[in-house]
């Protein structure tokens, strides 16, 4: 019997390593090849790099404003995710604060606009922003994502629901206000679930195409994703260059993934099974 | 789930919110004076806290019940297009909607993308979750490789399989296919079919790790005891996988289905990046002709009618899904 299941467990180690590596392949293909010259990569696609030439990357940083597309992310990002979890939370706590008819009314309805995609208030949203100049400019993305505030609202208010929570009650009759107690008490509470709606939020901004592609127009207010799309016209051409612009947009991403990667993974499981 | 069932239940218990309100009812003609400073605390406390739901009620309001009523009332009328004066034109643009060829590819790619990737990312991870909820070595990294797709923007991901699918030399799925089978360049991207499979198949592979992830947190949550039980009775791993694992996996799979349906009926960027949504229209989404219409072509009245389609499409596969939930709820019970 124990010999069988350490057989079985390694052909399952072999099976399921393959798998990962043919999944993990693309990355592993574009990174390869950005050390190499146009004509190394035309004639040996898939081996390693013989030298490690630093020249692809040399050129898309000086031709590409890399740095600035980087910036502009990191700015509607922090942004967005701070707003979305400060209204998120104080709607939170305000409905949870007074359970009655009207507070559980408002949670209906604000739960009819998580139906609501983005591509059905596009058209409205952006003649509005045309008329309050809000076209191709960076706040007015953040004010697109604040949307998101409902989303977090959500799964704050879930959390808020499943953790005993005596301390608000013990500072409540020591006369604590409400103010006070949602930023000394409530706050520090719900870190856990600030951490996970955020980590979501940061990926889903962060990776955003469909509001730049829409409401960005000059190549300074780009972020990285746009950045990455619009270069490629000018870089069909220069394979090993568009690969390495492709690379340097994952390289954020990637360090924020591993950094994070056990809240994400936590995060998942927490959501998928409370569902 | 937990959250709106002791709502109903109207428990109490030490949880944030004022206590359920017969308690304070009952003796309201005696208050002691500690009692009646509390009650006048929490009506300053309603007011407060109605400020705070406010904000979160403006953006509720700017970004989604205003710009919703708009589309609505812009699918009825003749709004941008070539008129200045607009009028109701009842349904005109819905059965303009359905006269454009380019609206319908648009549609029905949209549709088979949906459900073509929602079918075959669940058949692949239900077996990947399987696997990876057993013991194996470098199991850890197998997770991250698999989850790792769903963390880079669609963009990016459809850009690194352009490179891929190339049909010159540095394409590397032609490139070995031809060392090896002496196929001639196999036109992945530039042929409506293999465009069409590429952009399904790009799609499953970046979405089917973060779902298998999704069913393994599910499968976990199985007690053990259910299976010591199966083989108590010598049940047969055959029957433990499709008389325990698959049906306490169902409502795994109805959130894992909905999302991948609901955001597959959103696709926009993958084959942006991919195809172009080309060849010809052959790719193209519903999202992209929206911003067509709506945006580029200032068509705002069938822009709207046709992102008023969208939201009902959105709209019956949530209704369905909670009427899957409800009558399995009843059936527990």
């Amino acid at each position: 019997m124990r010999r069988r299941s350490w057989v079985n467990g390694l052909a399952t180690s072999v099976v399921m390593i393959s798998i990962a590596c043919t999944v993990a392949f693309p990355f592993y293909y574009i990174i390869v090849n950005t050390f190499k010259t146009q004509q190394q990569t035309s004639e040996s696609p898939l081996g390693l790099p013989t030298s490690l030439s630093l020249t692809n990357y040399k050129n898309v940083w000086d031709n590409i404003p890399v740095l600035q597309s980087f910036e502009n992310t990191l700015r509607v990002t922090v942004l967005s995710v701070v707003f979305m979890l400060l209204l998120g939370s104080m709607a939170a706590y305000g409905i949870v604060m007074r359970k009655n008819r009207a507070s559980r009314r408002i949670h209906i309805v604000l739960l009819l606009a998580l139906a609501v995609p983005f591509q059905v208030t596009l058209i409205p949203i952006y003649q509005a922003f045309v008329k309050f100049h809000l076209v191709d400019s960076l706040n007015g993305l953040v004010l697109i994502y604040t949307g998101g505030a409902i989303f977090s609202y959500f799964l704050i208010q879930g959390y808020m629901q499943t953790i005993p929570l005596e301390i608000i009650e013990a500072a409540r009759i020591d006369g604590c206000g409400t103010v006070r107690m949602y930023w000394r008490i409530v706050i520090p509470l719900i870190r856990p679930v600030l951490v996970t709606v955020g980590i979501f939020q940061t990926i889903w901004v962060w990776n955003d195409f469909l509001a730049p592609s829409v409401f960005i127009i000059s190549p300074q207010n780009y972020t990285l994703v746009l950045q990455a799309y619009q270069s490629v016209g000018e870089y069909t051409t220069n394979w090993p260059a568009f690969m390495t612009l492709s690379v340097l947009s994952l390289i954020p991403i990637t360090i924020f993934f591993l950094l994070m990667q056990r809240h994400i993974v936590s995060g998942l499981a927490a959501g998928a099974v409370k569902g | 789930m937990s959250a709106t069932s002791r709502q109903q239940t109207g428990e109490a218990g030490p949880y944030l919110g004022t206590p359920p309100p017969s308690s304070s009812a009952a003796g309201r003609q005696r208050q002691p004076r500690r009692q009646r400073v509390l009650v006048s605390t929490r009506r300053r406390e309603q007011v407060t806290t109605r400020l705070f739901i406010l904000p979160l009620a403006i953006v509720f309001a700017a970004l989604f019940a205003i710009p919703v009523a708009r589309s609505l009332y812009f699918s009825f009328t003749n709004f941008g297009g070539y008129s200045t004066k607009v009028s109701f034109i009842g349904f005109a643009n819905y059965t303009a909607l359905f006269s454009n060829p380019t609206v319908l590819t648009g549609l029905s790619f949209t549709l088979v993308y949906a459900i073509g990737q929602a079918l075959i990312v669940t058949v692949i991870a239900i077996p990947l979750a399987i696997a990876l909820n057993r013991r194996f070595v470098g199991r850890n990294f197998v997770r991250a490789a698999l989850f790792f797709p769903a963390v880079p923007s669609a963009v990016i991901l459809g850009l690194v399989w352009t490179f891929i699918l190339a049909p010159i030399s540095m394409g590397v799925v032609n490139s070995v296919l031809g060392e090896l089978f002496g196929v001639g360049p196999v036109p992945w991207l530039s042929t409506n079919l293999l465009a069409r499979l590429s952009v399904i198949g790009v799609g499953v592979w970046s979405q089917v790790g973060w779902h298998a992830m999704l069913y393994l947190a599910y499968l976990q949550s199985i007690p053990t005891d259910y299976y010591d039980a199966a083989d108590v009775d010598g049940a047969s791993s055959m029957q433990r996988l499709f008389r325990i694992t698959v049906p306490l996996l169902a409502p795994a799979m109805t959130v894992s289905i909905v999302l991948l349906v609901v955001f597959g009926l959103q696709v926009y960027a993958l084959p942006l990046a991919l195809t172009g949504g080309g060849p010809g229209y052959a790719t193209y989404t519903m999202s992209q002709t929206i911003i067509q219409l709506g945006i580029s072509n200032a068509q705002y009245g069938q822009g709207a009618a046709l992102s008023i389609l969208f939201l009902l499409m959105v709209a019956l596969v949530l209704v369905v899904q909670v009427t899957i939930l409800r009558r399995r709820e009843a059936r527990l019970r």
